[in-house]
Order: C-alpha cells, then structure tokens, then sequence
C-alpha cells in the first residue's frame, strides 16, 4: 500500500491540534511555534504532493478508499485533481501564513486560537479532498465550528452579532445540502436494485447523472438545494450579506482565512459537484445565476466605493471579484471556467495580502477608518509600498495575477454573451476607483491628525510582518507572469467539467 | 405461569430486586449514601447482565402478554443505561440539598423498572400498566426536593396532565379492544387488518385512535399536548429533569413502536398525517420558544420538545412505508439520551452549589473558568444542533434519510426539519457564546464535582464522540432492534 499522502495531509493539522491541546497554556510562544509547524508541516506536504502530481492526467489520483459506514454505502474516499491539489496548496498557504500573522495580534486564550485554526484547516483540505459526498459534507460543517469561535472570540466590538448571523445563514444552506445529498443518495440506490453502494461515491454518482438518471424536476430541487448552500458561502448576491458583517468582526487572520478558503468553498462546490451532477438544471439555473453574478460583480463594485472602513471595503471588493468566480463557471467555457478557477487563487492571495495589510494597520492604530488615515506613506515607505502593490494586484494591472483570471473570463464570456463582457469590463474601471481613492486616502498627503497623535507608534511593517506578506507578493508576480503553471493543471479538470455539464447540449 | 415465563422477564425480576434491596440497604444503614450508591449501580449492572444474556433470544412470556425480542433488549439496555447515568449526576446535586439518596435510587430503578416493562408489553393492558409503573416514580422524582416550591408546582403539573393523558390513552384503548375483541397487540393488529381489508375506518376505531394520539402525544411531550414539559422541567431537581428528558421520552417511544406500529399497523395511511402534523407543529413550536428562552433548563425543555418533532418523523416516515423510520427512531433515542443527559450533568454540575441558578448568565465564562467542563457542554450542544462528526448529527440525517426515502410530503417535512435545525442552532450556540465569548458576570461559581460525576460526564462525553465517529455500531443494533416487518 502507498502513502496515503492524502489523508497525512488532511490530519497533520488535527495532530497539531492535539499537540497544541496537552501543551501548558503559560507558554504561549511554544504554542504559537508548534501550531506554525504543523501548519508549515500541512504546507509542505502539499507542495510535495503537488510535485508529485501527474500533469495532463484525466480523473482523480492518490485516491484513497475505505468503508466508512457500510450499511450506507459510505466511504472515507479522498483523491485530487488538478483543481482540487491547487485549492489544497492555497489552503495550506494561507493557513500558515495566517498563523504567523497571528503570532503578535492573538494575546489571549493563544491556545484555543492555534487550536481552532487548526481543526479548521483540517475541514478546508477535507472539503476540497472529499470524494464521497457524505464525507464532503461533514468536512464542510467542521469548517464552520472553528470559524465560529475565532470570529465569536477574537473578533471585534460586534462579535457575537456578526459570528451568529455566519452561523445561521452557513447552516441553513448546508443543512438543505444535506437532504439534498441523501435524495441523490437515495435515488441512485433505486436506480440499483436498492443496493447503497457506491450511493455516495462522487464518481458513481457522476456516471450517473452522465447516463441522464436523475430526473430534470429532481435535478433541479437538488441543485437549487447545494446552489443555495455554495451561493451562501460564494457568497452570492443576494446571500452575501453575512460576509461584510463576519469580514469586518474577525481577527485579521480570521479575515485571510475567511476570504482566501472559505468563499472558494463555496466555488468549489458548484464547480466540482452542483454542475456535475445536475447538469441539466445548471443548464435550466444558468441564465438567472449569470445574472445574480453580474449583479453581484456591479453592485460589489459600487457598494465598495462608499465603505468608510477599510476591512469593510476590501469585504465588499470580494463579493464583486467572487461574481468573477459564478460568472465563470456558468457560462460553460473552458476558458472561463480557468479564468474563474484562477481568479479563485488570485483572491485568495490578494484579498489575503489586503487583509493582512488593514491588520498591520490596525495593530498599529486600532482603527480602520479610512477617513481619519491619511499620509501612511510618509510614516511607513515599505508599509505603503506593499500595500500599493497589493492594491494594484487587486485592481487588475497587467502582469499581475489578477488580471489574467478576470481577463480569461471576460473572453470566455464573450462567446456566450457579448453584453455581459462589456457591463464587467466597466466595473474594471470601479475597481481601479475605489482602490486607488482608498489608497490615495490613506497613504498619500501628509500624516493626518488621529495619525500624528500616535506618535512613535506608526512603526513600518516588521520581519514577521514581511515573512507573511511577500510570499503572496511573490506568488501574485509568478501567476501573473507565468499564468501557465496554473491553466496547465486545470486544462483536465475543465475538460471534465465541460463534459459533464455539456451533457445535454446546453 | 411457568418457569421460563420468568425466565422470559429475569431483567425485570431483577430490576425489581434491585430497588428493593436499595430500600432495605437503607433501612439497615440510614442516612448513609455509600452502600445504597453502591448497591444501586451494582443492581443496575445485574439488570445489565439480565439483558445481555438474553440479546439475540426470541420468546414470548404469560400468553403472549410479554414479547422478549431485539427491541426489548435494545430499549432494556437503553433504560438502564439512563438509570445508572442518573444516579451518577445525582448525588453531587442531592447530597448538598441533604436530599435523601437511597430514596431517590429505588424511586428511579422502580420507575425504570415500568419502562423496560413497557418495552417488551405486546399487550394492551400491560402496556397500560408498565406505562402507569414508569410514570408514578417519575412524579414524585419531579416533587423530591420538598422544599422548593418550583419543584412542587412543577410535580403537580407533571402529575395532574400525565394522569389525565393516562385515562385518555387508557379510554383509546378500552376502545380498541371493544372494537377488536382482544387485548392482544397481534390480534389486534390481523383484526384491524381485516377491518382495514373490509373498507373504511369505522368510529369506533376512529374515536380509541384519536384517543390514544393524544394520550401518547401527552407522554412524548408533542404540540400541543406539551404544556407539561418546561414547568416540570424547569422546576425539578436538575438530575431529575436530566432522567425526565429522556427515560419518559424514549419510554413513550417505546409505547409508540408496540401500540402504534406493533397493533394499529395496519391503519397507519389513517395517522400518518396526523403524525406529519404533530411532529411538523412540535418541532416548529419547540424551537421558536427555545429560542426566547434565558434559563438554560427551560430552553433544554423547549429543545428536547423539538427533539421530540424530529423523532415523530421517523415514525411518520415508517408509517410512510419506510421501515428504517423505526431504526432511526431507535438510533436518535440512543444519540439523544447521550448528548442531552450530557447537557442536563453541566447544568447539574454548576448547580452543585444550591442557590445556583439555571440561568444563562450561569455560563458566562465558563470556557475560562472550567475548560473540561466548558469543552464537554460545547460538544453536546453542537451534538445536538446537528453538527457532524457527532451523535446527533447521525440521528438527524437517520431520520431525515428516512423520510426522504418515504417521499411525497415527508420531503417537505425533512425540509422542514433541517430548517428547525439551522433555527435551533441559535439558541445551542447562544450557551457557547455566552461560555467562551462573554466575561463572567458573578462570582465565579465553583464546580469541582465528584468522581461519580465525573465518570458519568466522561462516559456521556465519550459516548456522544463514539457515536459520531462510529455510528456504524449503533445503526446495526438499531437495524436488529426494528422487529417490526410487514
């Protein structure tokens, strides 16, 4: 039997996790090291995984299977593909450097915070390794837990407001996801003599749905079901409205983590199961959805240029660039769905790095208003600097990474609907607007008054500081300049997706 | 009456034994805890021995009056189980309030004594009878502490309303053997057949159906039939509210299998909706009111009446063709005795002190202050919202499977369910919040409970882990236990 790389990658985090539970809670700097080493333990794993993978192969590898619950037909089945292992290395990425990110921020309860980043970096990597739904599903949920907690008791003044409404709404999508994995369940197993087989295997239950099994009214109950649980947390519009709340309320990491994994959850989702198996109600839901997604990039758009906050801000600019993402996906093109699967790590890094740049801010002033900063670059060269970069990163500047995701999807639209390319290039222009005059607001001029009064404090970005920011810098110059590495691997999975979309000719 | 008859009901017998031996280890050491507390589990675990010897026997006692199957030993073991959990949070609560414990003991092996009496009755009368067995002791459980009129006041409720659904269960009944001629679940059950065959529902049958729902909705503390519940929960000692959450719940379960499956079978088309309608008003109604509720005991009260909702869906979906609706009936019984005794022992834990309030200020802080006992309390309440890998999660997605393979407009009421679900995760995380997010408000309240407890909070706690990361265990004893087969 061969390592089963995957499920050491899954659970290096959880025996972080443990470690970190038996530790004695008065050190809290042996428990900062130690949760950064199994998360750089998880990371490097998933770069070893990731050299490992077979180019240009179809289908799944590193798969591994095991009876779960067999009564059921229930498998503890994991294994990757090319989108799945680039999602992985982004989630351990991020992790890691959020746990650094944390190491000066998080004061208090330090080891109930290790802990709760690690169990919910163990649900990430499950959900995108996941390939038996029920499986899926319970990683999925096990995300929402620690997330809780971290926004519930590290987050900001309006905390517990901002944790239970995530909460809720999370909930009362995944929960519909539920009945709607067991009626898929269900409906395979009578389409097998009644046997439960396999009724939860993804791939079974794909061969399936490409033989036209499921029936169009079920397709489209199921699919608006999981459609509802991956929009809550995408999140689309008009089921985003817990993400500025949950955004603003977490601790910065919290906030990386929030921004950079989760709402890929919620893409991955409908990319890797919701189209696949309900092909035919995709094709029936894809028109509204485009339309929900244009609305979502606009009014993301719009709604950022007034936010006087700025983690509220950079929490508005991801509903617009997550509507890059569903945009995407249902127009059913190859070169959009790379485009949208690009745009996904993109986000992650940059939205990630903005995050981290407005919690530098913060520690330093323990304030985000935008309208009292003013003249950051005077006091902070380097400071202001990484954060122009990020912004411009943001905005889409060429050669950086994230203009090609958005480019590949406004070309891959274009074929479909030419109008929709055109409305989402002129919020091109928004983007730039609000980034830039937010960035003008705060770093240009001379130092503002609320600033000055700080004095001393308005110290530039430290080593650790730096540790955490220019690995994403780095990895945004890469893809934007080599956006190759990525679209090679994703040159099957979209193939796959296509195939199981197009299945009834859209 | 013969030997193997008793042989037949040897855990009974020894149930019986055991409380009666409690008794007379008090009578020769009053006032002293130690023997009866030993004297109690020891017997339990005779009882619990009694039932295992008998797992996987068939055989039917006095007539066919009493059925010793796999369910009998599933629910057996079930009851115990509550028992000695019971008597395990018990005395860290009792002893401080110079509370009586050997009576409390032997008032509980009685009363669980009437509900594995209940679980094997596959006869009207004896049902009636084990069910009045298992009810008595549980009203003056509810009244123990004297003192404390909230206690009273609860007892009185509990034991004005559970009489009064008694006489109608029993006036349901009386109808049904008037219409069928026997007391017998199975000739009850091959003559409503024929009945069935004959045509329409005659009134006769309509009005003892009628009669029993409402009685039997009484017992599991269905809307509307609920009013009982949070008074007597609420006012009750808190081990006591643990046992009443549970024991009397799984016990009207058990009454719903043998009575409602076993014997009106063959009318099910006839109660499926009216199930569908109770269980879709008792868990909407249990979780709305839940949600408004400040004192944690209370809101428990709510919650486990919405658990109740959730279970009626099993029975709904079984009664909607699906037998493993009474599997998973059995499964959430097992899943919910775990993770809700688990919740009641935290609040019992804090209450150890008297004069402590079940209020939810009670668990400001207490992540800080009591890690072990903050962690344990956070596990059953996401146990029970439904959070996976946990038990309660198992026994949502059981029943909701259940339903789902029933179809038609048990669809809608698995959807239903999932959005109480989402819906009570409100008021279950609210506690977390105000254990890990919020500052203490009081003076820090010391727990620091005894090794008895301790043992039983570990055991719950584990149990709760186990089930959820190996329900495979538990699914195939609840598939055993489902005897029912048309």
């Amino acid at each position: 039997m061969s390592l089963p790389i995957l499920s050491l990658i899954t659970f290096t985090p959880l025996v972080g996790a443990l470690v970190v539970a038996v530790l004695p809670s008065n050190h809290p700097d042996l428990i900062r090291r130690t949760a950064l080493f199994f998360a750089l333990a998880a990371w490097t794993m998933s770069l070893g995984l990731l050299g490992a993978y077979a180019f240009g192969q179809t289908g799944f590898q590193f798969n591994e299977a095991t009876d779960w619950i067999p009564t059921f037909g229930i498998q503890y089945k994991l294994g990757v593909d090319g989108l799945s292992v680039l999602m992985v290395v982004l989630t351990t990425t991020l992790t890691w450097i959020s746990v650094l990110a944390s190491f000066g921020p998080i004061k208090d309860r330090v080891k109930g915070y290790m802990i709760s980043f690690l169990v919910l970096e163990v649900g990430m990597i499950g959900v995108f390794l996941a390939l038996d739904l029920f499986l899926f599903y319970i990683f999925w949920e096990i995300v929402l837990v620690p997330m809780y907690l971290i926004i519930g008791i590290w987050g900001g003044a309006n905390r517990i407001y901002a944790t239970m409404k995530f909460v809720l709404y999370t909930l009362v999508g995944s929960l519909l996801m539920l009945i709607a994995i067991l009626a898929t369940a269900y409906a395979y197993q009578v389409g097998h003599g009644g046997s439960w087989v396999g009724a939860f295997d993804f791939q079974q239950l794909q061969r399936f749905a490409a033989s036209g099994q499921f029936g169009d009214a079920f397709q489209n109950l199921a699919f608006l079901a999981l459609f509802l649980a991956f929009a809550i947390k995408v999140p689309m519009f008009p089921f985003h409205t817990w993400l500025p709340d949950a955004h603003t309320e977490a601790p910065t990491a919290g906030s990386v983590i929030l921004a950079g994994v989760l709402l890929k959850l919620g893409a991955y989702g409908l990319i890797r199961f919701a189209v696949p198996l309900y092909p035919h109600a995709a094709h029936t839901f894809a028109y509204p959805i485009i339309a929900l997604s244009v609305v979502a990039i606009v009014y993301g758009a719009i709604v950022s240029i007034v936010q006087p906050d700025l983690k509220r801000l950079v929490a508005y600019s991801s509903v617009s660039h997550m509507g890059f993402v569903t945009l995407g996906i249902f127009v059913f093109s190859a070169t959009a769905l790379q485009g949208a699967i690009l745009q996904m790590i993109n986000h992650g890094l940059i939205t990630g790095g903005l995050f981290l740049l407005v919690g530098v801010i913060y520690e330093r002033t323990h304030d985000r208003t935008i309208a009292k900063m003013g003249g950051v670059g005077a006091a902070m060269p380097i400071y202001a600097t990484v954060f122009g970069f990020f912004i411009l990163a943001s905005a889409g500047l060429p050669g950086l990474s994230g203009f090609v995701g958005e480019f590949l999807v406004f070309v891959g639209s274009f074929g479909v609907a030419p109008i929709i390319s055109v409305a989402t290039i002129i919020v091109m222009v928004l983007a730039a607007t609000y980034l830039l005059w937010m960035f003008q607001r705060v770093a240009f001029g001379t130092l503002s008054d609320f600033l000055k009064g700080l004095g001393g404090h308005l110290t530039d970005l430290n080593r650790t500081e730096m540790a955490t920011l220019l690995p994403l810098a780095v990895l945004i110059v890469v893809l934007g300049l080599f956006p190759s590495l990525v679209l090679d691997l994703l040159r099957a999975p979209a193939q796959a997706f296509l195939a199981a979309a197009g299945v009834v000719g859209g | 009456m013969s030997w193997s008859d008793l042989g037949t009901i040897s855990p009974v017998i020894v149930a019986v034994l055991a409380a009666a031996a409690i008794l007379l280890v008090d009578l020769a050491w009053p006032n002293r805890r130690r023997p009866a507390i030993f004297t109690a589990l020891t017997g339990l675990g005779a009882v619990a021995v009694a039932i295992l010897i008998q797992a996987g026997h068939t055989g039917s006692a006095f007539g066919g009056s009493y059925s010793l199957d796999n369910l009998t030993v599933f629910l057996d073991m079930l009851f115990v189980v509550i028992a000695a959990l019971t008597i395990l949070f018990a005395v860290d609560y009792l002893e401080p309030r110079g509370l009586p414990i050997a009576e409390f003991a032997a008032v509980l092996v009685f009363a669980v004594t009437g509900a594995m009496l209940v679980a094997g009755s596959t006869d009207l009368l004896v049902l009636f009878v084990a069910l009045e067995l298992m009810v008595l002791p549980g009203y003056m459980l509810a009244g123990f502490a004297r003192r404390d009129p909230y206690s009273t006041e609860g007892a009185i409720k509990y034991f004005l309303l559970g009489s009064f659904s008694s006489a109608i269960l029993l006036f349901g009944l009386a109808y049904v053997w008037g219409m069928t001629g026997t007391t017998r679940v199975d000739g009850v059950a091959s003559a409503l057949a024929t009945a069935v065959a004959h045509g329409s529902l005659q009134p006769g049958l309509a009005m003892g159906l009628a009669f029993m729902t409402a009685g039997m909705a009484f017992k599991m503390a269905a809307v509307p039939f609920h009013y009982w519940t949070p008074d007597a929960y609420q006012g009750s000692p808190t081990p006591v509210t643990a046992y009443l959450s549970v024991g009397p719940k799984v016990g009207a379960f058990a009454i719903a299998l043998r009575l409602f499956v076993g014997a009106l079978g063959p009318l099910k088309a006839d109660w499926l909706p009216v199930v569908i309608v109770l269980a879709a008003a008792t868990m909407t109604l249990g979780n709305l009111v839940a949600i408004t509720q400040d004192n944690v005991k209370r809101m428990l009260a709510y919650s486990s009446i919405a658990h109740t909702g959730y279970i009626l869906v099993g029975l709904a979906a079984y009664a909607g063709g699906q037998q493993t609706g009474l599997s998973a009936i059995l499964f959430y019984g097992a899943a919910y005795t775990f993770m809700n005794m688990g919740a009641f022992a935290v609040v019992t834990a804090l209450q150890r002190r008297p004069g402590v309030s079940s209020q939810i200020g009670t668990f400001a802080g207490l992540g800080r202050r009591d890690p072990w006992l903050g962690a344990l309390m956070a596990l059953f309440l996401l146990s029970l919202t439904g959070i996976p890998p946990l038990a309660g999660f198992w026994a949502k997605a059981y029943v909701i499977l259940a339903a789902i393979q029933a179809g038609g407009w048990l669809t809608a009421l698995a959807v239903l369910a999932m959005i109480n679900a989402a819906a009570a995760a409100f008021y279950y995380l609210r506690v977390v919040v105000y254990m890990y997010m919020r500052e203490p408000t009081e003076e820090a309240v010391a727990s620091s409970p005894g090794v008895l407890f301790r043992v039983g909070l570990a055991a719950v706690g584990v149990g709760t882990l186990i089930f959820g990361l190996f329900p495979a265990l538990v699914t195939a004893a609840a598939n055993a236990a489902n005897v029912f087969h048309d």
